[in-house]
């Protein structure tokens, strides 16, 4: 129910609708977002990763946790939350944890590829 | 009549979300800034009745502008939800102290955004 009496602009499904559009029109970017975190874990386990490159990770998952949920992708806000916590290790040169940055990479990227534009919102 | 929300948040992505939310859901009318400076700028134009204000924005973040906000006597009085990522208990309480009116979390469910701004404002 719309608060202060207002009436609801829409239904439930147009709203839903409205929100895969969104979706639609965001994907790039947030597929981008996760390829630099791809990038990132690659250098990782490679023992390549720079400073800048685990900010630049870190920032993308910081943001990553912070709108994947609103479009219905819960896990995906989990497994960027873990992804931020893991670059905000205090230097590259001793970082730890290549191996789970992939693998979190990894499912985050499922998740991501796994929401279609009709509305299928997994959790 | 419609309320007014002044969305601040650098993140194309979370503003076109909650504008959605706000517009479609609650029927509210909304303005959106995509930094400190514009929001400031935006709030004196409109003087909205809240402002949805993000934490972490490049330039001026989220508590600079609350505080230029409420240095200028048109903004003021302008109640403001901060918008964070942040779940460090920490980060919470400092935000909390700043004296705005609600810090709320991303990230958010779209459908009961409205009721949550709602709620904290007493816009029953």
């Amino acid at each position: 129910m719309a608060p202060e009496s207002q009436p609801a602009a829409s239904s439930a499904p147009e709203f839903s609708h409205a929100l895969d559009l969104l979706w639609d029109r965001f994907k790039p970017e947030i597929a981008q977002r996760v390829a630099l975190l791809e990038s990132a874990a690659s250098a990782a386990a490679a023992h390549a990763l720079t400073q800048a490159q685990q900010q630049t990770a870190h920032s993308a998952a910081h943001k990553l946790a912070g709108v994947l949920g609103t479009f219905g992708l819960a896990q995906g806000t989990a497994l960027a939350r873990e992804i931020e916590n893991l670059c905000a290790q205090d230097a590259p040169s001793g970082f730890t944890g290549a191996d789970r940055l992939l693998s979190l990479a990894s499912q985050l990227r499922t998740v991501v590829e796994s929401r279609a534009a009709s509305g299928t919102h997994p959790k | 009549m419609a309320r007014r929300v002044l969305i601040i948040d650098d993140e194309d992505d979370i503003r076109e979300v909650a504008a959605l939310s706000l517009e479609t859901v609650a029927g509210w009318e909304v303005f959106m800034a995509n930094s400190g400076t514009q929001g400031l700028a935006r709030a004196i134009e409109h003087r909205p009745d809240a402002i949805l204000l993000d934490v972490m924005m490049p330039g001026m973040d989220g508590p600079t502008t609350f505080r230029e906000l409420r240095k200028n006597p048109i903004t003021a009085g302008i109640p403001v939800l901060l918008l964070t990522a942040k779940v460090q208990s920490s980060d919470q309480r400092r935000f909390a102290d700043l004296g705005v009116e609600a810090v709320l979390f991303k990230p958010f469910d779209p459908l009961t955004l409205p009721t949550q701004i709602a709620g904290v404002l007493g816009w029953s």
